[in-house]
Parts: structure tokens; C-alpha cells; sequence
């Protein structure tokens, strides 16, 4: 689905914003964060088409909706972590709601539940997660029994349990995934149907505005025409199928709430003097607590876009770019959120100032669908499969993109990408040689290192481009200098960690520290520290104080 | 009834930027809102279009970015909108600016109605709209809170000095409009905007509406901005030594002095 | 230059319209005599758009002819006194005050300019505060405000006396009259100057924008008159002398269909005289330092014994330490008493605005880096609790002694 045009897009956040600044004070949040409540109201108002309908967003023309396109819901998700992150999550989990319809279900069902959604503005529960089955889908003990009458299948019994559903408690409809005698499948069902129940709403470390609850399902019946699709056993691939997206939106997450974070220790730093001068003048404090995660912040959305913009131009799948998108991003905006209660000091661990909620609150993000570990995995598996399968070429032919793009626009930082690239090409290769990828240990961290070289690879590529987009705030020239550090930290870190796991492993001997240009790498660290505090000077004149 | 609304683009904050060698304003690099008391007169033009089933245009004169607010006004429920853009506008004061946008209304044909915010809170003249007015030979009333349409009359309230006033009028008319203290701006619905796209907007150059050279962009305004500055630094304060008790002693010293203390 | 086209139809509405009796009807079209002033009615009642006045072309114009400076007075009714005749409104003393200034320096003479169904003696107080001349324009049209009417005339008696330069209060009323006059007669025009001063023979015009954050110089170097608009409280008014101003009665006829809005109502809401706090020579201003709305009631008593009215910032207000017709700021009202007592206020730009034109500040707060200290003349650091008492106290034994 194509996204829409720049200018709709920012109407739309802006009367999203506008919403927040009338209604989401931070007095407001903080209460209800306080009080570990559900705002009702304020999620009713944002469903309501007549004053916002956020919902309508992710659900098709044809059934009363918008057809958003991904770019348009990372921003979107972007904007709603910014403003609070249990909010986001309500929005976010009835969007992972009419997944499985999408994905699966059939014609009429697309046309019966969508246009209900969209037109009654209903609330909308995703419920896959159980005590036994959070990560590892496959334990799944949900049961749905058939039901026959007169010995034809007129419909299915639900029992089990399920746990931490977001709008748990608070739905209107609900897709289920439980296991039928076809194998697991996705059905529908409505709040108050007999036998079903949701449990308390969770005291949780954060985004405390989200419901989030456990299910009981005690032979609650519901009729045939809700099992999605109409065909039993394709539940974990309808489910799989849109995993491309939908780490898509919580990689936006992690970044809106690193931002909002940045943000706020940014301004406060222009305004704390301690030692002669504002702490946004002292490289000890910039340097280390503000301008990395500005860095890392802005990699993780080149990266985001590029793959929103794939998804937008019809590529299906996507799920390793999408593990790659939500690794990244969600680490980041959690290290920069913890960064920056330090960077407000004492005031950043009171709840007067807004980071210390939104460090409670990123932290989900590295759990929820699907936990980093399992990112990591994820992306060790996609990408190894891909350095298998062309011998090895895989991120040397990356490398090679990078020094053609290094001889056009040689700020970007392209040498040291190419550099990390190769650096990882030959790690990957040293790992297959000596078949290191047995110690699952191993293969996490390559995942990590690979995420670098990807993020290294397409921020070069896409801060050398002529146009950004409109969410880039920097001019040409800070983003190429935050693509060049990036680069550059990518390429030591992938080189020295690369090294250091290998040799830790391996039992034959290597001389995989000669293939990976450690002094060439070492050579264009050069200008690093200048380079940051460009970064540091633009950073203040972006996000003034008043 | 075709009512047109007049609506700028204007700066969101108080970050300047100004254009040293020709003394005007820079706009690209700092985020942009529709004017708050256009964004009042707009309301209020959607109220009148719903209850008498009027026309609604509307119309900004600006740099191409300030096609966001024409879609924001057709978002909120403006039947087209009008973009007045040329680079021979730049540099336009008030005279200049109620010329190029009295000449656009020109072409849109006849109106009945012609809505204005008060003032633009970037250059808070407010004298784009009695000038439109003057430019068209058309009746204005200034300061207006509330607007109804009667028939064919149209009756304001209108703001004076330790007061208001009703006032009735005909069309055709010009009305600046200020908001209440309690105004909420409303915003649109995701599904409005994206009805919005349906409906396209034009896009009208000099040529277009038929502009004189002479009379727009500096060259046609009677005011220069001969020069831009930082206010004036002020003297620091005389800041009163000693505890409490001195300090207030003092300071009475500088009342009886200054013949503040009457008996 | 005026021109009548062949679009005219003959309809003859033009003809009683005309305050100079300067259109006339010869064989069924409208023809201008040499009595017109360009003042435009015509042009605006003229159904079929048949009516063109020609704006010269600026650079070739000549300016030397261009003499005096001149002061819209904007008249008020005297509260709780409906029927009584008007009296001038403080803003204009104001700009007769600098436009004085303004004429000494260009050598030329300072003119009000009056509009009124009766005229009592103004011009007493309006020669009082410098003015040389008065044009009064006497006429039951001109009892209450109306656009049309009032910009008519002005624009006629610019075209006939032609000013170098001409004032006008940025009033509701001015804030709607000179814009329609500056376009008329296409000049310059600048709002809410807060300096007026002369450069190179020139009107410069200084005024803040953006919130305050800078300040631009304003020049209309090719039109007459340089027109601008000036905030009531900002300009000091000069010490009044008993010299009268000459009166020069205009002759223009006023045809009540010139009119084309109707009042239906007018309602002014009664305040107590004494409840304007910009008419209060001494102001004692509470924000948000005062902690709640028992603790500043005590200003009640230091603006008492100052003989002074109780103001209050923005945040003070929202609180509801105070009511909205006392706040003091850009969104409130703009002061400039003689002494502005400053107490628990940090002095934010948006209140700094409304009072920083008052001739002595004392500002009195516990934080030594409130920005109230950057306009202030003298400042205490100290509690305001601890302060304000002892302040009273110390008043009260010196008025006594």
C-alpha cells in the first residue's frame, strides 16, 4: 500500500499533535501513570472519526478506512510514542489486531470486521501470547475444540489462557490464536461472548496507560464464520506474514521515545550551569550522554524508512529488515532514555521531569514483539543465510556499492561502511569455516554486528541521497556527519568485537585479524571528535531552549 | 452566499530568522502554523457554510509550503482553496500584500463574504484586511468576535473600546474576526484530510491575477525596513544591598526621593 | 488622477455621496469637477466598478509641498456620562506630546485632527500638549465611529493640506481607520511603533517584533504622509502649557448614505472609574512568588499605602490570585506608571512586554537570576514574604513622620 503525500501525512500528525497538547499534558500522563489507569476517554476520542480516527489509518479504503501506507504508520507511531507509549501501544495493538484479517481472512470476513471496526470505532485486541508461549509460538495451549451439530462443524470452543494482551481488558473484538485440531488458527471473537473473560489489568514497570490483561477462556463458543480465513493450520504463518511491518511500527517506538527523551536533555543541558558554563558546552556530558544516541538514533531511521519505503513499493516479507529496524531502533531509544535521566541528573529522577517515564516505558519496547534476543536470532538467521548462499559475497558486493558511493560523496562516511562491511564478510566467513554458528552464543552476537553494517550500509547510502524526506530535521551536512560517525564506530566495533568472538571460539588457528583492515579502520577514526562536536553545536541550535 | 477566507502561514515560534540585505523574513527552517486568529475566522466560515449552505474558498497568499494551510482549511471543510505564490510577491508589506490578494478575489468572481483574521501574530499589523476591504471599495468591520447571516444581512459582533457593538451589514463585506478568550481551535479528523485530497487546490501566480509589477513585492511597498536589531541591552539593576531591613530602608529612601510617598 | 470609465450607467448614486459636491450628471454619465479630493466615496458606491482613482507613480513625486505632522484624535465617552460631550482619550496626549518633538525637528507645525458632531473646546487641551492647529470637522455624522465616514473625511483632508507626516492611536478605532486610509491613498503605514524619530528628514518608525525578540526601523521614504500607529502608554506625555491651539474649520458635506454599516447596538461595560490599572500612576504587581491568594492580598496593602492599584502577572492570574482585568502583559494590558513595583515575578518575556516602558522598576524576588532584574532599576533579592511587610511598615512610619 503506497503512502500518502508529505502534506496529508503532516495534517494528520498535526492535528494528532495539536490533540495531545490540548489533551495529554504531562499532568495528565503523570497522574494516570500514577494511578496505573486506562484513559477511556481519550482512547475513545482518538477512535472517534468525527475527532481523530486514529484507527481508520490501518484499515482499507474499501472498508471505510484511510489505506495508510508504512511510512505513514511509522510516523504515526513515531508521534504517539512521542506523546506516550501506553497510548501508542493501545493504538498499536488494534492495528496487530486486524493483522490476522488482513493477512488471512477471507473476502467476506475482510468486509464484515473492517468496515465494523472502522465505522463503530472498536477497539481491537491481538492475543497470541501465553505463560508457556511468548516468544516460542509453538507451545501454544489455547485449545479450539469443534463444535458439531448434527454432525456438521458449526462452530468452536475456546479454552485457555492468555497473557499480557494489550486492550486486554478494554477490546471490543478480539483475534485470538489457539490451537485447532487443523492446527493454530485465528478467530474473532467479541467482548462479552459467554465463557470469556478478561482478567485484571497489570501493575506494570511502565507504559502503565496501556491495558494490558490475561484472557481466560473457559468453552467460550464462537460460531464457524470466525475462524479467519475459513481454514484451520495457517495461524503462525498469517501471523509471521506481516512481522515485516509490524516491527516497523515498534522500531518507530523505540525511536519517537528516544527522541522525546534527546530532546528534553538537550534543551535542559543549554540550561543547567554547573562549572563556569551550560553543561551543553562540555564535551565529558555531550559526547557521551547526548550526541552517540543522536547518532544511533538517526541510523535506526534511515534505516526504518528505507524499509518502509520498500514495503510501500509492494515488497512482501521483509521480516530479517524489519528484525534489523526493531533491534535498533528499540536498543537505542532504551540506551538513550536511561542516558538521559543521568543527563538531568537529579531532576531527571523525579517525576516532575518526563524521562525517568519514558526510560520505564521504552523498555518494552525491547520486549514486546518479540524480544531483541530473538532479533538477534532473527537477523542472524536471514542474513547468514544470505552470506551462504552467495558464497560469501553477499556483503562484499555491499562493500563494493560503498566505494563507488565513497568516490561520489566521500562525507558520508561510505570508506569506513565499506570497511565494516568486508570486516563482517570476513568474520562471517571465519564463523562458517570453523563452524562457530554451532554456539548459539556466537550467533546472537553476530546478529548484533550485522545490524551495524546494515544500519552503516543504508544510513551512507541514504545521506548522500539529493532529497530526505521531510522528517529529517538536519541539514546535508550534520546528517552526513552523524552518518560518518556512525560509520566509523561500526567499523571498529564490528572489527574488534568480529575478532574477539571468533578468537574466543575457534579452535584452529585464524588469521582473521589481517582480513579485517584493522589499520585502515583505525586510520579513518580521524576526525571523530570533531566530528561530534559539530554534531554537539547543531544539536543545540536544533533543539533551542527557550 | 460565497463566503472567502483569507488565512496565512506563519511562523511557530519566536526563532527568527531574518534576511540581513534585503530586511525581510526567512521561512524555510522553522515549523509553521496556520495564523490562530485565521484559524478562527476559518471556524467560524465553516459554521455560517453549514448553516446556510454558503460556498466556502479558501485563500493564502505565501510561499508554495503554505499549501498546508489551504488543505487544512478544505480538511476543515473549505469547498477549494486558492494558493497565491510568485516570487515577485517576496517582500510584500501590508499595501502590497492586500493588493495581489484583492486582485485574486477579483477573479474568483463574486463573493458576498470575505473573512480575516484580525491580525498575524508574526506581523501584527493587523492591516491586510481593512486594506483588502479598501482595495475592493468594500464596507469592513474590524474586531469581530461572533458573525450570523440574517437573509440577506449579516450581523457581527464587533469589539470597541470598554465594549461591543452589533452591527448589520450587506453583502458584499469584509470582516476581521478575533477569537475569544475560551476559543479551542479544532483540528481535522484523519478521514477529513483524507477526503481532502480529492479536492484540489489552485494555484495562482502575478500573471494569473493579473498583478501590476510596480505595485507588488518591495518594489510596490510604501514601507522599508531600513534596519533589523536586537532590542537594546538594558542597564543592569541597581541591586539593593544589606539584609531585609536595609535593603528596605533604602529603598524607601528612593520613594520619598522620588515623591512616590504621598500623604 | 480620477477617471470615470464608460462602464458608467448613469445611475447617479455617486452625485450625493460626494462630500465636495464634486460629481456631477451631464447628459446621463457622472463627470468630475476640480472640487474632488480623491477621497473615494464615490469609488465605493459606484455599482458597476466605473469609478478608477490613478495612483501616481511614487518616484517622480514631489514631496516639498508636504508639510506638518499630524494627530488623529480619537475621542471617549466620559464613563457613567453617555450625553456629555466626549473627551480625548490619554493616548491622545500622548502623540500630541511626541509629535511635537517630531515637529520641532522638522520645523513644520503640529495639527490634530478632530471628527465630531459638536466640538466643546478641545482646543484647549489639545494646544496644551503642543498642538498648533486643529482641523475640526463638525457634523451629526461623525458622532460615533464608522469607517466609512471617518476615512472619507481624513483622506480629504489629507489630500487638501498634505502632511508630511500623520498619527494615529493603535486603538480598536485607529487600528481600523489608518489601514483603510493608507491604502486609499496608497502610503506607508507602521503598526505600533514604540519610537518615533526623525532620520534624514525622514519619519523613522521603531518597533518590536516577534514577541519583543527584535526591533526593526521603519521608513517610507516614497509616499506622504508617513503614517503610524502608536500604542496608548508607551509615549510620555510633556508637561501641559496654556497655549491654545488655532481652530481651522473644514467644510465637508457628509451624506449619511456614505454609511454602509448599520449599529444596531452598542453596550459599554461599566467599570469603576478607578478600575483602570493603566491609568494608575503606581502599580504593585504580584505573580506566581506569592504562593497563593491569601499571601497576595498583602499587596492590597503596599499598593494602598502607595496610593497605587494592584497588578498581577500572567501566572498569577491563571492561578486566580487575581482577576483578568488586572493581569499585566502581552496578553493583558500594557502599563507604564511611574513606579512598577515587581513582586515574586520572575519577569517572563511575555510579562516584561506589558510593563517594561514604566519609568522605575523595583523588583523584589528570591532568585537572583529571575530575568524581572534585566528591566528592573533596582532590585532586592530576598524573600517577598519577608519583604513586603517590612516594606509596608517602613512606608507607613515615614508618611506619619
Amino acid at each position: 500500500m503506497a503512502s500518502m503525500d508529505t502534506l496529508s501525512r503532516e495534517l494528520m500528525l498535526d492535528s494528532l499533535r495539536n490533540y495531545a497538547k490540548k489533551n495529554l499534558t504531562h499532568e495528565f500522563l503523570k497522574e494516570m501513570d500514577d494511578k496505573n489507569e486506562f484513559p477511556t476517554e481519550i482512547l475513545k476520542e482518538m477512535y472517534d472519526q468525527s475527532i481523530l480516527g486514529v484507527h481508520l489509518l490501518l484499515i482499507p479504503k474499501e472498508y471505510g478506512g484511510i489505506s495508510g501506507g508504512t511510512f505513514d504508520v511509522y510516523r504515526v507511531c513515531e508521534v504517539l510514542a512521542r506523546i506516550d507509549l501506553g497510548i501508542a501501544t493501545g493504538v498499536f495493538a488494534t492495528f496487530l489486531g486486524t493483522d490476522p484479517l488482513s493477512v488471512g481472512g477471507t473476502d467476506d470476513q475482510k468486509e464484515e470486521w473492517m468496515t465494523r471496526i472502522a465505522k463503530e470505532n472498536l477497539l481491537v485486541a491481538y492475543a497470541a501470547t501465553e505463560a508457556d508461549a511468548g516468544s516460542d509460538l509453538v507451545n501454544l495451549r489455547t485449545r479450539a475444540d469443534h463444535v458439531l451439530k448434527n454432525g456438521e462443524l458449526i462452530g468452536y470452543k475456546l479454552t485457555g489462557n492468555k497473557q499480557w494482551i494489550s486492550n486486554g481488558a478494554v477490546a471490543d473484538v478480539y483475534s485470538v490464536l489457539a490451537m485447532a485440531p487443523g492446527g493454530p488458527s485465528w478467530f474473532m471473537v467479541e467482548k462479552g461472548t459467554e465463557g470469556f473473560s478478561p482478567n485484571k489489568h497489570e501493575d506494570k514497570h511502565g507504559i502503565r496507560l496501556s491495558n494490558t490483561a490475561g484472557l481466560s477462556f473457559d468453552d467460550a463458543y464462537i460460531p464457524k464464520k470466525n475462524l479467519i480465513g475459513n481454514v484451520e493450520g495457517h495461524g503462525l504463518l498469517q501471523a509471521q506474514a506481516v512481522f515485516g511491518y509490524t516491527r516497523v511500527m515498534v522500531a518507530a517506538f523505540g525511536l519517537g521515545c528516544g527522541w522525546e527523551a534527546l530532546e528534553v536533555a538537550i534543551k535542559y543541558s543549554q540550561q543547567r550551569i554547573q562549572g563556569g558554563g551550560p553543561l551543553s558546552d562540555k564535551q565529558g556530558y555531550t559526547h557521551k550522554l547526548i550526541v552517540p544516541h543522536a547518532v544511533d538514533l538517526e541510523a535506526a531511521r534511515a534505516y526504518i524508512e528505507e524499509i518502509s519505503e520498500r514495503l510501500d513499493g509492494g515488497e512482501k516479507g521483509l521480516q530479517t529488515e524489519g528484525a534489523i529496524a526493531k533491534y535498533a531502533a528499540t536498543e537505542s531509544g532504551n540506551q538513550t532514555a536511561e542516558d538521559a535521566i543521568q543527563a538531568l541528573g537529579g531532576y531527571g529522577y523525579t517525576k516532575d521531569f518526563s524521562v525517568e517515564k519514558i526510560k520505564r516505558d521504552v523498555k518494552i519496547a525491547c520486549i514486546y514483539e518479540g524480544t531483541n534476543e530473538v532479533m538477534e536470532m532473527t537477523i542472524f538467521r536471514g542474513c547468514w543465510q544470505e552470506h551462504l548462499k552467495t558464497r560469501g559475497q553477499h556483503y562484499v558486493s555491499m562493500a563494493e556499492e560503498m566505494d563507488v558511493l565513497h568516490s561520489q560523496t566521500p562525507e558520508v562516511g561510505a570508506n569506513s561502511a565499506a570497511l565494516a562491511l568486508r570486516a563482517l564478510a570476513a568474520i562471517l566467513e571465519e564463523c562458517r569455516i570453523q563452524r562457530l554458528t554451532r554456539h548459539q552464543y556466537i550467533t546472537f552476537k553476530l546478529g548484533k554486528l550485522i545490524s551495524f553494517a546494515e544500519l552503516a550500509f543504508i544510513f551512507a547510502r541514504r545521506s548522500s541521497a539529493d532529497r530526505y524526506t521531510e522528517t529529517i530535521k538536519f541539514d546535508r551536512n550534520v546528517w552526513q556527519t552523524m552518518s560518518r560517525v556512525y560509520a566509523k564506530n561500526a567499523a571498529l566495533r564490528i572489527a574488534i568485537e568480529g575478532l574477539a568472538l571468533v578468537l574466543g571460539a575457534a579452535e584452529k588457528d585464524t588469521d582473521l585479524a589481517e582480513n579485517l583492515n584493522l589499520d585502515k579502520i583505525q586510520v579513518l577514526q580521524k576526525g571523530l571528535i570533531s566530528d561530534m562536536d559539530l554534531i554537539a553545536l547543531k544539536l543545540k541550535d536544533t533543539f533551542k531552549a527557550k | 452566499m460565497h463566503i472567502v477566507v483569507c488565512v496565512k502561514q506563519v511562523p511557530d515560534s519566536t526563532e527568527i530568522k531574518i534576511d540581513i540585505e534585503t530586511g525581510t523574513l526567512i521561512r524555510a527552517g522553522v515549523p509553521s502554523i496556520i495564523n490562530p486568529y485565521d484559524h478562527f475566522a476559518l471556524q467560524k466560515a465553516i459554521e455560517l457554510k453549514k448553516a446556510h449552505k454558503c460556498k466556502l474558498t479558501v485563500i493564502s497568499m505565501g510561499p508554495p509550503q503554505a499549501k498546508s494551510v489551504i488543505q487544512l482549511g478544505i480538511a476543515l471543510g473549505a469547498d477549494d482553496g486558492i494558493l497565491l505564490s510568485d516570487r515577485a510577491f517576496a517582500g510584500s508589506d501590508t499595501w502590497a500584500t492586500s493588493y495581489v490578494i484583492s486582485k485574486a478575489i477579483k477573479k474568483v468572481g463574486k463573493i458576498d463574504i470575505i473573512l480575516c483574521g484580525m491580525q498575524a501574530i508574526d506581523g501584527d499589523t493587523a492591516q491586510v484586511g481593512p486594506g483588502i476591504a479598501q482595495h475592493l471599495a468594500m464596507p469592513q468591520v474590524t474586531f469581530c468576535e461572533d458573525i450570523k447571516i440574517d437573509g440577506k444581512k449579516i450581523i457581527v459582533r464587533k469589539l470597541i473600546d470598554g465594549g461591543y457593538e452589533i452591527i448589520e451589514a450587506n453583502s458584499p463585506a469584509l470582516f476581521t474576526m478575533i477569537m475569544p478568550k475560551d476559543f479551542e481551535p479544532r483540528y481535522p479528523a484523519f478521514m477529513d484530510i483524507h477526503n481532502s485530497l480529492d479536492k484540489p487546490y489552485h494555484q495562482w501566480s502575478m500573471a494569473d491575477i493579473g498583478a501590476e509589477e510596480q505595485y507588488i513585492g518591495l518594489k510596490g511597498s510604501p514601507t522599508q525596513v531600513d534596519r533589523i536589531y536586537p532590542p537594546p541591552a538594558r542597564e543592569k539593576a541597581e541591586m539593593i544591598s544589606g539584609g531585609a531591613n536595609e535593603a528596605v530602608e533604602k529603598i524607601v529612601d528612593i520613594f520619598e526621593k522620588e515623591n512616590f510617598l504621598k500623604i | 488622477m480620477i477617471t470615470i470609465s464608460n462602464k458608467c450607467i448613469g445611475c447617479g448614486k455617486c452625485v450625493p455621496i460626494c462630500p465636495f459636491a464634486a460629481v456631477q450628471m451631464m447628459n446621463k454619465k457622472a463627470v468630475m469637477n476640480e472640487a474632488c479630493t480623491f477621497c473615494g466615496a464615490c469609488v465605493q458606491v459606484c455599482p458597476v466598478d466605473a469609478i478608477t482613482i490613478e495612483r501616481e507613480d511614487p518616484i517622480h513625486k514631489d514631496f516639498s509641498a508636504h508639510k506638518g505632522v499630524w494627530v488623529f484624535i480619537e475621542l471617549e465617552d466620559i464613563p457613567g456620562k453617555g450625553k456629555h460631550p466626549k473627551r480625548i482619550r490619554k493616548v491622545g496626549r500622548e502623540l500630541l506630546s511626541e509629535g511635537r518633538k517630531l515637529a520641532d525637528t522638522l520645523n513644520e507645525e503640529l495639527c490634530a485632527i478632530v471628527l465630531t458632531d459638536k466640538n466643546p473646546g478641545y482646543e484647549k487641551e489639545i494646544g496644551s500638549y503642543g498642538a498648533d492647529k486643529v482641523y475640526l470637522v463638525e457634523n451629526s455624522e461623525l458622532s460615533q465611529y464608522d469607517t466609512d465616514v471617518f476615512s472619507t473625511v481624513i483622506i480629504a483632508l489629507i489630500n487638501r493640506h498634505k502632511p508630511s507626516v500623520c498619527l494615529y492611536p493603535a486603538t480598536i478605532m485607529g487600528r481600523d481607520l489608518a489601514p483603510r486610509v493608507a491604502t486609499a491613498i496608497y502610503v506607508g503605514l507602521t503598526a505600533d511603533c514604540t519610537g518615533l524619530s526623525i532620520k534624514d528628514g525622514l519619519l523613522l518608525q521603531s518597533r518590536p517584533a516577534f514577541g519583543g525578540n527584535i526591533m526593526a526601523d521603519i521608513l517610507s521614504p516614497n509616499s506622504r504622509p508617513q503614517m503610524a500607529t502608536v500604542r496608548p502608554n508607551v509615549m510620555k506625555l510633556a508637561e501641559p502649557t496654556d497655549k491654545v491651539a488655532v481652530v481651522i474649520t473644514e467644510d465637508i458635506k457628509l451624506n449619511k448614505n456614505i454609511k454602509r454599516v448599520k449599529v444596531i447596538e452598542r453596550k459599554i461595560v461599566h467599570e469603576k472609574a478607578s478600575a483602570k490599572i493603566e491609568n494608575s500612576d503606581i502599580i504593585v504587581s504580584g505573580g506566581r512568588g506569592m504562593k497563593d491568594i491569601k499571601k497576595f492580598k498583602i499587596l492590597e496593602e503596599l499598593a494602598d499605602s502607595l496610593n497605587g492599584m494592584v497588578g498581577a502577572s500572567r501566572a498569577a492570574v491563571d492561578l486566580g490570585f487575581k482577576e483578568k482585568s488586572r493581569q499585566v502583559g502581552q496578553s493583558g494590558t500594557t502599563v507604564s506608571p511611574k513606579l512598577y513595583v515587581a513582586c515574586g515575578i520572575s519577569g517572563a518575556v511575555q510579562h516584561i512586554v506589558g510593563m517594561k516602558s514604566s519609568d522605575i522598576i523595583v523588583a523584589i524576588n528570591k532568585d537572583p537570576n529571575a530575568p524581572i532584574f534585566n528591566v528592573a532599576k533596582y532590585g532586592i533579592v530576598g524573600d517577598v514574604h519577608e519583604i513586603v511587610p517590612k516594606l509596608i511598615k517602613s512606608i507607613k512610619k515615614r508618611i506619619t513622620k
